[in-house]
């Protein structure tokens, strides 16, 4: 059977990835992608312990509750973050963040 | 036994699908592997008995921000292959996430976690309780993204050509 | 009907000093019609208040809303109605009430007449609080209104030097009383845990402060009063004072503000009486004060200055009374003293008025021909404080005397003696000098004020005179000493017999020496204890000694205090952290490459070694 171990390890697995990602990859879009990622690894937990913690009924919804108010996190960001993207490259020609150090001293 | 086999097939689908996000050479590539990944949570939700964010996880993710991703690369210049990683950096990387991967498992492994069967959430049931009892956050994630809506048209607006 | 209303007056004082304020550069006649009017319907309703309180048969009546509750402290707007306040109430009122109306004429054609109006309503507004408050947080709030009130008055001409340093000086003096006062407050409340007066007392009765405490508050409160009754040593305040505007002595520094010490110390009379030595102490203050005062009265040639010692002297003689626990005599004195040195004051007032503003006696003389309402009204004025037997200030020095007589003894008795004596003489070399003798020819064009400054000095007169009758039982009053002690009042003949003799006696000295001009004792005095009389007219040397305290100690500590300040507090604590943060953010700036991969790798690393400390501990 499924148990919760399972779920963890492949969360844990999963935003791994995202954060390695999102400390390799150049280009802007594929750094969203990648915070993506870590966010799904997130929700699978939630949903994770929601079904295999011993809970009552309300606590579970709350882990499903949480999901979904991530999820909208997540497609605010994402808005957010498409746009300024495109401001960037409107400015620079270019989303590669190597390139973009405004913010140094 | 069958769901543990059905979970490791899923399970392979989203972990190939999150490394074809970070090692693909083309961006689109690793958008559609995004895609994988996502569609897989969305089995894993199934598979957890949560149905309903399972469809809406099919319905935001592998519908809109997929398509927005896709978006945001057509209107800007795809770059060259090879810039898309730093090459630089990647072994300090792949150095500290292997030890946040390993710190993870093992704290997974050491925490004890009372747990028991499979347990379902009553779609009726989240449903009221998401609106009544979550009502308050419910409308002001709402709110959220209506901020976030006028936030990126600021941000997109053209103020140089304007006037 | 009248008794809910008590909470009006100072209310509709605030208010005219804020609508006066805003106005007064623009209409100022129309700002002291405002605070006349206010005034008035003060005194109407103290009239209310006064009927209203003498048919119900309550002692004390208490109202009072929240204003601020944390956990079980609780501080209210509140109001104490009892015999003293509504005593209180009355005097400031009335007082005030006349003042004004006289300063509309004093006042004309000054440049600032609204602002004077609308500081004499704030003053107004305060002195009522301090008498009708019910606990002494909000008292202290209003105590140091009334202080800021007679800074702004005695300072109220301040392109004078004078005046703007008599207005520091007083406000400094006052300051350090009420600085004891503010701590007494807080020790009652550290022990008591309320600051409403009445529960401080009836905790108190019950032994809930403990002796100690009670002896040191006590004897803080009283310093209070000291320095706003300027007390000795606090007194040298109160003769500099005399640079504000005549009316503003009247009001300010004759009748009411520096009556609010007493009125502070028989308002805190139960606590008092707990404390013994606190009250020794009282009586020592006010007796010293009562000759020491009495004998700079004597040489002082500034018309306002004898008034302003003759103050200090007669508020010496309350505070001996209270020592005594005499708190009817006190007050009863208070009232007295209050109306006939507003008497005098608005007399001096008077003359300065038409003398433009000389004060040197001196140059006076003869003048009873030229101003006669003021010079029978000033003369009805000295008289009742020189304590001739038919006026009302006998009555009241003699209450005070028997009670010195009867709790202190004959040994307390002769020098308080001594210093009524002294208190008529001067009071009746005043007015020899200045309305007797012959006319000076400066002085030939003098003639009699406007009526609206003789008005208030009649009705003042004609109070000295008649206040007496207030001893008296008329129906259910049953005279005042019963009305705020419950004890009726009694005489003690010889007591009578003896203090007019010496009055008459002082009467006729003065008499020899100033009308029929016989230099003799004068000159002796002057030549043979020339060291004393010089001791006397530099008032003792005590503002040089104070001066000199200033400058040797106060100045060379600040001076150091300084020094430290800029060397370490400013160049080592200040300048030198700003100096390191500067030097340190030159260096830790370079940190911020601005490249985002950097970020997130040393994010991780900082996860990880935040976790692996937490994994050790």
């Amino acid at each position: 059977m499924i148990d919760l171990i399972h779920i963890q390890i492949l969360s844990a697995i999963m935003f791994c990835i995202g954060v390695y990602g999102v400390m390799t990859r150049r280009s802007a879009i594929l750094i969203l992608m990648c915070i993506e990622l870590m966010l799904n690894a997130v929700n699978i937990n939630f949903i994770g312990f929601a079904a295999f913690r011993d809970f009552s009924e309300s606590q579970r919804i709350f882990g499903h509750v949480i999901v979904v108010f991530i999820i909208t996190i997540a497609a605010v960001e994402l808005a957010l973050a498409i746009a300024i993207i495109l401001r960037l490259y409107k400015n620079k020609s270019s989303v590669n963040i190597d390139e973009v150090d405004l913010m140094k001293w | 036994m069958i769901s543990l086999i059905i979970f490791y097939i899923i399970s392979a689908l989203v972990l190939i699908g999150s490394a074809g996000v970070i090692f693909s050479r083309n961006i689109v590539y690793a958008s559609f592997s995004l895609l994988l990944a996502l569609l897989g949570t969305a089995g894993i939700f199934v598979l957890l008995l949560a149905e309903f964010l399972a469809i809406v996880q099919i319905l935001i993710y592998g519908g809109a921000v997929v398509t927005v991703i896709l978006f945001a690369l057509m209107l800007t210049k795809i770059d060259d292959f090879r810039s898309l990683s730093n090459i630089n950096y990647w072994p300090i990387s792949a150095f500290l996430t292997l030890l946040a991967l390993i710190v993870l498992i093992i704290g997974i492994y050491q925490t004890k976690i009372d747990t028991q069967n499979l347990g379902l959430v009553k779609f009726s049931k989240f449903s009221n309780d998401l609106f009544e009892y979550w009502g308050i956050p419910f409308e002001i994630a709402s709110l959220v993204l209506l901020v976030a809506l006028i936030g990126a048209i600021v941000i997109l607006k053209d103020r140089g050509n304007d006037s | 009907m009248g008794i809910n209303l008590t909470y009006i007056p100072p209310i509709i004082c605030g208010v005219s000093f804020v609508l006066t304020a805003l106005f007064a550069r623009k209409v100022p006649l129309a700002s002291s019609l405002i605070s006349v009017f206010t005034i008035l319907c003060s005194f109407i309703l103290f009239i209310f208040i006064l009927t209203d309180f003498l048919s119900s048969d309550l002692n004390s009546i208490k109202f009072s809303i929240d204003w601020i509750v944390v956990s079980d402290m609780r501080i209210t707007w509140g109001i104490l109605l009892d015999s003293l306040s509504v005593t209180m109430l009355g005097l400031i009122t009335l007082v005030a009430l006349l003042v004004q109306i006289y300063s509309i004429s004093y006042m004309k054609g000054d440049s600032r007449f609204g602002w004077y109006f609308s500081v004499h309503s704030l003053f107004a507004a305060a002195m009522i609080t301090v008498v009708l408050v019910d606990n002494l947080i909000l008292l202290y709030f209003a105590w140091e209104l009334v202080g800021l009130g007679s800074y702004l008055l005695i300072g109220f001409w301040y392109e004078k030097r004078a005046a703007s340093e008599a207005a520091k000086k007083a406000f400094i003096t006052t300051r350090i009383g009420d600085v004891a006062l503010l701590i007494g407050i807080i020790l009652i409340f550290k022990s008591t845990g309320t600051f409403d007066i009445s529960s401080i007392f009836h905790i108190a009765r019950n032994g809930g402060i403990s002796e100690n405490i009670l002896t040191i508050s006590t004897f803080l409160i009283f310093l209070g009063a000291m320095g706003k009754s300027a007390q000795f040593p606090f007194h040298v305040w109160l003769p500099d004072a005399m640079e504000g505007p005549t009316p503003v002595s009247a009001l300010i520094h004759a009748a009411t503000m520096v009556a609010a010490g007493v009125y502070l110390v028989a308002r805190m009379m139960p606590l008092f009486s707990l404390a013994p030595y606190v009250l020794d102490f009282v009586v020592f203050i006010g007796l010293f004060t009562f000759i020491f005062a009495g004998t700079m009265a004597i040489v002082m040639h500034d018309i306002k200055r004898v008034l302003a010692y003759s103050t200090i002297s007669h508020l010496g003689l309350m505070m001996m009374s209270l020592g005594f626990m005499g708190v009817a005599s006190a007050i009863f004195h208070l009232i007295v003293h209050g109306i006939s040195k507003a008497l005098l004051f608005l007399g001096a007032g008077s003359l300065m008025h038409e003398m433009d503003g000389e004060t040197d006696i001196r140059k006076m003389g003869g003048l009873i021909n030229k101003m006669p309402i003021t010079a029978i009204t000033f003369i009805i004025g000295s008289v009742s404080l020189a304590g001739i037997i038919p006026l009302s200030g006998f009555f009241s020095k003699d209450e005070i005397l028997l009670t010195v007589f009867e709790k202190g003894g004959i040994l307390i008795l002769l020098p308080a003696l001594a210093g009524a004596f002294l208190s008529s003489l001067y009071m009746f070399r005043l007015t020899f000098i200045t309305f007797f003798g012959s006319l000076k020819n400066d002085n030939s064009k003098v003639g009699e004020s406007p009526i609206l400054m003789t008005l208030p000095l009649i009705l003042l007169a004609l109070l000295a005179i008649f206040m007496s009758i207030l001893l008296l039982e008329i129906s259910t009053f049953k005279g005042f000493i019963y009305f705020i002690s419950g004890h009726k009042a009694h005489l003690n003949l010889l007591l009578i017999v003896f203090s007019s003799i010496l009055s008459f006696v002082a009467l006729i000295l003065a008499w020899f020496i100033y009308i029929k001009d016989s230099k003799y004792l004068i000159d002796w005095y002057k030549s043979k204890m020339k060291w004393n009389y010089n001791l006397i007219l530099n008032k003792y040397y005590i503002d040089e000694l104070y001066q000199y305290i200033i400058n040797q100690i106060i100045i060379r500590f600040a001076q150091f205090v300084a020094l430290f300040d800029r060397l370490v507090v400013n160049d080592i604590g200040v300048d030198r952290s700003s100096l390191s943060i500067r030097f340190l953010g030159l260096r830790l700036k370079l940190i911020q490459t601005g490249k985002m991969h950097g970020y997130a790798i040393s994010m991780l690393f900082g996860f990880l070694i935040l976790i692996l400390t937490w994994a050790i501990l």
